[in-house]
């Protein structure tokens, strides 16, 4: 092979890399341009702060974002405990065999597609939460979250585990030699020196449940109104999106749905550089 | 099991010595054709479509033709846009959308919007009142309407759907309907809802009632086919399909299919008043 | 309070342990209690003879070949597209960008990663009637819209696995071709993609999972609730997930909903399968799932 050869293939490397890197900013460039007239007509306010009401021509999406935050936040606040506790049980508490399975039953959850959660949700989960609460149609925020809290925690859990693991065993040895225990060892060294790495799924494990779309849409019962209880029927931006994208290309209640991905892409993109910059802060601490 | 196999067995031999014989006609128009049909648009013309689909390309495997929901709404803009070559709705276009996209329309089955309940609500009928205020969240308790001490769930469909401008327009007078009602994204998804919540209200069309939901009287009206056919249920719409111009090649046959005897057929074996 | 604490911890992570299998397996239970009734060759073939149907001789109307066929064509073509693009991306990366360029391409893959796939759905969709406005009126939301918008979700992890394997390499397996006059290019294609294949492969059955399963993109771009098997790469088209959701909203009857419980089994196992393959073959893309959204 020779030499303009080798020039033109790194080239096109470089092409396909720049050509995905401008992916990135197009997708972003597209949805603001189609979003604009809705900003550019002095109503970014309105936005924020309008009720969704198309016939009226309000067309906020503020009863969204606090559903998609509602939603997204109360998952990890199930979430987080549970995958931690997991964590834990796979990296120090069981051993041999059980370890073994229970890895390998976290790595096959994260093969399970959300459609499926979704599915058994309607047929299971919304009928036991209506049951048990008594109010409402069981489609609600509360279910919504909790499929949504199994939905991330195999891959929390991945994240997690692999946290613990990085931490050089070097450090605890000294724990053990003083005939400390696994459990000892776990607490006082592992655990403080993993916590970037937590806090990094943690943040990651967010943005997947902000950006998931069928469970909330399945589920969550899809009510314009921003929820007040747990029991109450809420749409996220997700959802509002999969609703709303077939209406008139040139209304305004279609450019909204631009407004929600512009919501969407910013709180995503605003996630992943806290994750890098905690990695960032991480790495040169656990330095 | 057995039982179901081998009634669809003798369905599709029966279908088929049908089709040989007087039906074949209908479907003639469609021998020799290729290409493809796209539809889109109200969720209530499914069922029917689908057979209509399914018996045309049974027949003629080289046509292809593809049946998407979304709703009155997503209909008319999708076959406006020429997304689709036939655009179904559940309710007139207004005017301004005949207009604007050159319209045309085909009115092949009426249709009643029903208020349904789950037949474990012992509530059967509600005045046009009663109606309003329950979707706009001034009735908000089963016991105000002689049920149960229950909270009331609202189940509304989605701006797109015409099955919802029908019965707006038509049971609530163009009422509020209130925030905490629930989403719902078709005919089946309602009905699905309702027979899964005890205290739960919500509206399809006519031709989707069974027995996993109980419909509601009307001003002492039952949502029957019987009143509907004979206009005296108030809340009745036409099914449409709509094309962008005048329909032509397959689009004008699959339409003109609709309204043979065949099709009409279809249409009151699927739950609707037949137009002819 | 140490003390207790130390006896806390195994108690409780035990605590969740059950917790978490226990609904996990009550979803997957749930679903092969009502569904498994439900798995025959009829599910998938209708009332059409199976190899009619596989023939394409005639259309199956009450089963799920067209939907597994959607699925099918789909997945090929989205990942022929994603990978040769996602590939030449991630050896930029590794081996040739610079420190600068580097960070800054890491930065836009992982927000690309992090986006959701309703966002690049909508993007795929505005994109189609963009072009069908100003370029062509053949232009649809279809099968190929729908690939290219899978092919951008989950390019950022074919990337990622590609340079990740490429850059785990030990520096003396980069050093001997090169020592033995072999051309950086020689060396990419000759050593060390050959050693990093089990961390490419991976990658790619990660992104084949990821397409099969997801639902949102192909919502908005051209997915449909019956139509057949897809003619061209312009028609419409069925798919698994999105059977799955529609017949979850739209049954009309028992029978119908029985079809669902079987096509989420059948999806469920198709993505299980795919995902044990990857974790079989390099152990850390566990890592890399969690960039999906």
């Amino acid at each position: 092979m020779n030499r303009t050869n080798e020039k033109a293939v790194e080239t096109l490397f470089f092409l396909s890399a720049f050509f995905s890197a401008l992916l990135t900013i197009a997708i972003f460039g597209f949805m603001l341009a189609l979003g604009l007239p809705l900003f550019a007509e002095g109503r970014f306010f309105a936005i924020i702060t309008e009720p969704w009401a198309p016939h009226l021509g309000h067309f906020g999406i503020s009863p969204m974002i606090v559903g998609t935050l509602a939603i997204s936040s109360l998952s990890m606040l199930f979430a987080f405990p549970l995958c931690l506790g997991f964590a834990i049980l796979i990296s120090v508490v069981s051993r041999g065999k059980i370890r073994w399975l229970l890895r390998k039953t976290v790595e096959m959850m994260t093969g399970i597609p959300t459609v499926i959660y979704g599915f058994v949700g309607i047929f299971l989960l919304v009928r036991l939460v209506r049951e048990f609460f008594d109010a409402g149609s069981g489609m609600c925020v509360l279910s919504a979250s909790l499929m949504l809290s199994l939905m991330v925690s195999p891959t929390m859990i991945l994240f997690f585990c692999d946290s613990f693991e990085r931490v050089p065993s070097s450090y605890g040895k000294a724990v053990l030699a003083m005939g400390g225990t696994e459990i000892q060892r776990f607490l006082y060294v592992t655990l403080p020196n993993s916590w970037p790495g937590i806090v990094i799924g943690f943040t990651l494990s967010l943005g997947r449940a902000m950006g998931d779309t069928l469970i909330a849409l399945m589920i969550a019962g899809n009510a314009v109104q921003t929820p007040g209880s747990l029991v109450d029927s809420a749409r996220t931006l997700t959802s509002h999106i999969a609703l709303v994208f077939a209406a008139d290309y040139e209304s305004l209640e279609f450019k909204a749905i631009f407004a929600c991905g512009i919501f969407l892409y910013l709180f995503t993109t605003l996630l992943v550089i806290t994750a890098r910059l905690l990695g960032h802060r991480g790495e040169r601490w656990a330095r | 099991m057995k039982t179901k196999l081998s009634a669809i067995f003798a369905v599709a031999v029966l279908s088929l010595v049908f089709c040989s014989s007087p039906y074949a006609a209908a479907l003639d128009a469609f021998k020799g054709e290729k290409g493809e049909i796209k539809i889109a648009g109200g969720t209530a013309h499914i069922p029917v479509m689908k057979e209509a689909a399914a018996r045309i390309m049974g027949l003629n495997p080289d046509i292809q033709i593809s049946i998407a929901g979304g709703g009155s709404g997503v209909g008319i803009k999708q076959v406006g846009e020429g997304l689709v070559d036939i655009g179904n709705t559940g309710r007139n276009p207004s005017d301004d959308e005949i207009k604007q996209y050159g319209l045309q329309m085909f009115k092949w089955a009426i249709d009643g919007v029903g208020l349904v309940v789950n037949p474990a609500n012992s509530v059967r009928s509600l005045s046009q009142e009663q109606v309003e205020a329950i979707f706009a969240g001034k009735i908000a308790n089963w016991k105000e309407v002689g049920g149960e001490d229950k909270r009331i769930n609202l189940y509304t469909r989605d701006e797109a759907s015409g099955t919802r401008e029908v019965f707006w327009e038509k049971a609530l007078k163009k009422g509020d309907i209130a925030a905490t009602a629930n989403f719902i994204v078709s005919n089946g998804a309602m009905k699905g809802a309702i027979s899964q919540d005890p205290y739960g209200i919500g509206y399809v069309s006519v031709g989707h009632i069974d027995n996993s939901v109980a419909p509601v009287t009307f001003n002492g009206i039952e949502p029957s086919l019987q009143n509907v056919k004979e206009g005296k249920y108030p809340i009745a719409r036409g099914l449409f399909s709509n094309t962008k111009g005048e329909p032509a090649g397959l689009s004008k046959k699959f339409i003109d299919y609709l309204f043979t005897d065949e099709g009409q057929q279809l249409v009151a074996e699927k739950g609707f008043v037949t137009v002819k | 309070m140490k003390r207790f604490l130390e006896l806390a911890v195994p108690i409780f992570s035990w605590l969740c342990g059950i917790i978490l299998l226990g609904a996990v397996l009550s979803v997957v239970g749930y679903l092969f209690v009502h569904g498994w009734k439900s798995l025959s060759l009829s599910l998938i073939f209708g009332t059409t003879p199976p190899l009619d149907a596989l023939l394409m001789k005639r259309h199956v109307f009450n089963g799920l070949f067209p939907a597994v066929i959607g699925t099918f064509s789909l997945v090929v073509l989205a990942v022929c597209l994603a990978v040769p693009v996602g590939m030449a991306s991630g050896i930029y990366l590794a081996e040739y960008a610079g420190a600068g360029t580097k960070a800054i391409l890491n930065l836009f893959f992982d927000i690309m990663a992090g986006l959701p796939s309703i966002v690049i759905g909508l993007f795929g969709f505005s994109a189609a009637v963009f072009l069908n406005r100003h370029f062509s009126g053949n232009i649809h939301p279809c099968l190929l819209i729908s690939s290219i918008a899978l092919a951008f979700l989950v390019l950022p992890y074919i990337i990622r696995t590609t340079q990740m394997a490429l850059e785990g390499l030990p520096l003396s397996a980069r050093m001997t071709g090169l020592s033995l006059g072999a051309s950086r290019l020689q060396n990419i294609v000759h050593v060390l993609l050959p050693q990093s294949l089990a961390g490419v492969v991976s990658g790619v059955i990660l992104a084949i999972g990821r397409c099969a399963e997801d639902t949102a993109v192909i919502m908005l771009t051209g997915v449909v609730a019956s139509t057949g098997i897809p003619r061209s790469l312009l028609s419409h088209y069925e798919a698994l997930p999105f059977y799955i959701y529609y017949i979850s909203s739209q049954y009309t009857d028992s029978e119908e909903l029985a079809t669902g419980y079987g096509a989420a089994i059948i999806l469920l196992f198709i993505c299980l399968i795919l995902f044990l393959l990857a974790f079989v073959i390099k152990k850390r893309v566990s890592y890399l799932a969690l960039y999906r959204a």
